[in-house]
């Protein structure tokens, strides 16, 4: 499963979906993926974390990418999947819709994004690339993960 | 840890350094404390002999294995602090105030250097020290005899005698032969004298004895010495040939079958372990006891399907597994632990400086140095301990002119103490100072911005106090209040261990703080709860007591649901609405009793299901710290369980009451 992250350069990327749309995390950022089991819910947690599970002996908090954008959770099922990835030593799994391509992009087909596509998730998006008729979404992992931020659309907050 | 005559590259320098760090540490520790046992000889002539020998020798193999490595400023500072010592053995010099100070700010930068080689940063300059120690030496020296002329005349017998270079280089081979170092030692004593002994380590990382022998060799004997790994050389008149010692020193305390190329004067029979490779073996025996909770819930399985004669014979043997497991996790928890006296020891000396730094008389007594903790908490309680022990100098003791005043011993005394109770290490450190002073403290948490609750705080709430960020009752410029870190930090430590600090005050008569840490990490022995259909563990450790009870027995007071408990009222509180977890009506809930006192608090779940050992596993990352939860750990079935710390909810519960009817969950 991370065979395509090995020797992955610059312009690697990973795809994956959350309500539609498709975003995209570089690579050399993704451990691997998992599929599904079951979630420990953690009390008290931040609301777009949807608890913990073990990944190869860790326990890694699980993000919800739907809850972190803001949109409504939907059930787990077959297809959704837990893109573990590692960030200034943290290792943290982010619930996707769906996950399985590896694509390159070019540096160049990379642009910043534009107003009109900053929706929902425009504050984690870096970047967007074309890729034949598709829109890709470019996240910012960091920001994804920061545990400061205040939560968009979340009312409890 | 290389085996004997193995060449130093088939260790690597890493494995090699970390021996080393390991070495120097064990040195400093014995010259911190001969250090401060020596400080009552000042201007005596009779200086306690054996304390300058031990001295002598921690800095004569300082100076070897900083030269093996390379560290050349340690090895230059060790060898001036070497030649003052040199000096005072042989009464060359006397100790003076000067002298002493010197030695102490000698084996400070020591420290500071090997420490920073260690970090890997730039190391200090030794310069300063060393011309001090220079400059003590050639000052307690004059108008004495030389050192050199002293020694000679402190071995009259030997005046005439012919002197030989005498070096062993043991080997496994020769010590097979029963050829050790006491062989070649009494092989010398009975032709002459040994005027000076000394275990050097090689530049090829093994061990090899220097001796200066007095006396007259038989050819004949001799020519067969090489044979059994001994150089001889004739020495030129002069003498002291060698940094060794003018004299024999007994015992050497050297085993020859088990020199190591650092262990050089570590006692014997010792292995010293790398922490890591523990740790792995732990994590292996954990792996194991998840797979020994696997193996069982199969049987369980098959014990519904099968008859008993089928299974019996299995589950005899898993029981079996079971004991044996935990002997073994019990014997590699044991090789873990190490005397809490390596904290311990390091404190007389920072009392020492900071008491003639603040002008205080101050006494440490130190207790239960031999109560045993595991390797990774020594480590991590170091600092915790030694800001709390700061704190007792700067802020608790007062000045003698106050303690007459308030007709205390001018005096102050801080008592720091270990000891074992069940799985927990109770760690106290007491003065008998001013007392935390309750009205300075609110005024200064106002100040800095802290909430503070109406009313007189009890200790636990001004401990909360102390502790917050931010808080510090003296200038941040206070060195000894901490560079920059305050209470803040130690509870964080402790937090972090799964520990628990609770702090005692008396105006005018003392504070004591009080730590309390797991003997161990890593396994321990769980209920297993079912709460709002959540399986939780709860550390057996904390619990006192599990009862049964019926919610019809559920007093009503005001928020809070009480029940009668051994002729009181105990507050319970059900885990669920603590957590926001979903709620089943039922009739009737278990209990787990913790704290005690005042602070005993029911904690009610659904039900109890089970007693088990769990492996903890930390939850690190800050999305999903949360108070109340230690840790988490795997029943076999791959399913996260979170582990509780009662003691962190009983107080969440103090401190935030309303948190029992809110319903947790979503958005902090």
């Amino acid at each position: 499963m991370t065979s395509a992250t090995v020797g992955a350069g610059l312009g690697s990327y990973i795809l994956f979906n959350v309500t539609g749309t498709t975003y995209a995390l570089p690579s050399a950022d993704v451990r691997h993926m998992e599929m599904v089991e079951d979630i420990t819910r953690v009390p008290n947690a931040p609301s777009f974390v949807d608890g913990v599970v073990f990944s190869r002996g860790q326990v890694v908090p699980v993000i919800n990418l739907r809850a972190r954008f803001g949109f409504d959770r939907a059930p787990y099922d077959l297809k959704t999947r837990l893109v573990v990835v590692r960030s200034s030593g943290r290792t943290i799994g982010l619930l996707v819709d769906s996950a399985r391509e590896f694509v390159s992009i070019p540096p160049g087909a990379v642009q910043p994004p534009h107003e009109a596509l900053a929706g929902m998730s425009g504050r984690y998006v870096e970047g967007v690339a074309s890729l034949g008729d598709r829109l890709i979404l470019i996240l910012n992992l960091e920001r994804i993960l920061s545990f400061a931020d205040p939560l968009p659309a979340d009312p409890a907050a | 840890m290389a085996p004997e005559g193995a060449p130093l590259d088939e260790v690597s320098f890493s494995d090699f350094l970390d021996d080393y760090f390991a070495e120097c540490d064990e040195h400093l520790i014995g010259v911190r404390r001969l250090l401060l046992s020596l400080e009552t000889s000042i201007g005596r002539d009779a200086i306690n002999r054996p304390v300058l020998d031990d001295l002598f020798r921690h800095f004569h193999s300082l100076k070897g294995i900083s030269g093996m490595v390379e560290v050349r400023p340690a090895e230059e500072l060790a060898h001036r602090l070497e030649d003052y010592l040199r000096a005072l053995r042989t009464g060359g010099a006397a100790l003076t105030r000067e002298g002493l100070d010197a030695l102490f700010a000698g084996t400070q930068t020591l420290e500071q250097v090997i420490a920073a080689r260690r970090g890997g940063v730039p190391l200090p300059s030794i310069e300063a020290i060393a011309d001090r120690i220079g400059r003590v030496l050639a000052a307690g020296a004059a108008g004495d005899v030389t050192a050199p002329e002293r020694a000679a005349a402190d071995h009259p017998g030997t005046g005439g005698a012919r002197r030989w270079q005498i070096t062993f280089t043991p080997s496994q081979e020769l010590v097979a032969r029963g050829v050790r170092v006491d062989t070649i030692r009494r092989r010398l004593s009975s032709a002459g004298e040994i005027v000076a002994a000394a275990p050097r380590v090689t530049a090829e990382g093994t061990i090899a004895f220097d001796f200066v022998f007095a006396g007259e060799l038989d050819e004949a004997s001799a020519a067969a010495w090489p044979q059994d790994g001994i150089q001889i050389e004739p020495i030129a008149d002069a003498p002291a040939p060698l940094d060794a010692v003018p004299d024999p020193i007994e015992p050497l305390l050297i085993d020859a079958e088990s020199t190591s190329s650092a262990g050089a004067l570590a006692p014997s029979h010792v292995v010293r372990v790398d922490l890591t490779r523990l740790d792995d073996l732990m994590r292996n025996v954990g792996d194991l006891v998840i797979s020994r909770a696997r193996l069982g819930e199969t049987l369980a399985r098959v014990e519904q399907r099968l008859a008993a004669a089928d299974w019996r014979a299995i589950q005899e043997n898993a029981v079996t597994i079971d004991r044996q497991l935990r002997t073994l996790r019990e014997g590699i928890m044991r090789v873990r632990l190490v005397p809490v006296g390596e904290i311990f020891r390091r404190m007389p000396f920072v009392v020492r400086d900071l008491a003639r730094e603040t002008g205080k008389r101050v006494r440490l007594e130190l207790q239960g140095q031999a109560t045993e903790i595991d390797k990774f908490l020594i480590e991590r309680m170091m600092d915790p301990v030694l800001h709390l022990v700061r704190n007792a100098v700067s802020h608790g003791i007062e000045t003698s002119e106050e303690r007459i005043a308030a007709g205390k011993r001018p005096e102050g005394t801080i008592v720091l103490s270990a000891a074992t109770a069940g799985d927990i290490v109770r760690v106290e450190i007491a003065d008998d100072g001013r007392g935390v002073d309750a009205a300075a403290v609110i005024a200064r948490a106002h100040a800095a911005g802290l909430s503070v609750a109406a009313g007189l705080p009890d200790a636990a709430a001004l401990l909360g106090l102390i502790c917050s960020p931010g808080f510090s009752t003296r200038d941040r410029s206070d060195r000894a209040s901490g560079r920059g870190v305050g209470m803040s930090v130690v509870k964080a430590a402790v937090d972090e261990l799964s520990g628990a600090m609770a702090m005692e005050t008396e105006p005018g008569s003392g504070t004591k703080f009080i730590i309390d840490l797991p003997v161990t990490l890593s396994i321990t022995d769980a209920l297993i709860a079912k709460a709002g259909g959540e399986t939780y563990a709860v550390p057996q450790g904390a619990v006192r007591e599990v009862m049964e009870i019926s919610i019809a027995a559920l007093l009503q007071v005001e928020r809070i649901e009480m029940i009668p408990y051994r002729g009181a009222a105990l507050p319970v509180v059900r885990l669920s609405r603590l957590l926001g977890l979903a709620e089943s009506p039922r009739d009737r809930l278990h209990l787990f009793v913790v704290g005690s006192g005042g602070s005993a608090l029911g904690i009610a779940v659904d039900r109890i299901v089970g007693q088990r050992e769990v492996v903890v596993r930390a939850i690190n990352d800050p999305l999903v710290r949360v108070d109340g939860i230690s840790g988490a750990t795997d029943l076999g079935d791959g399913h996260v369980v979170l582990i509780l710390d009662p003691a962190v909810l009983a107080r969440t519960l103090r401190e935030r009451p309303d948190r029992v009817c809110a319903a947790g969950g979503a958005g902090r």
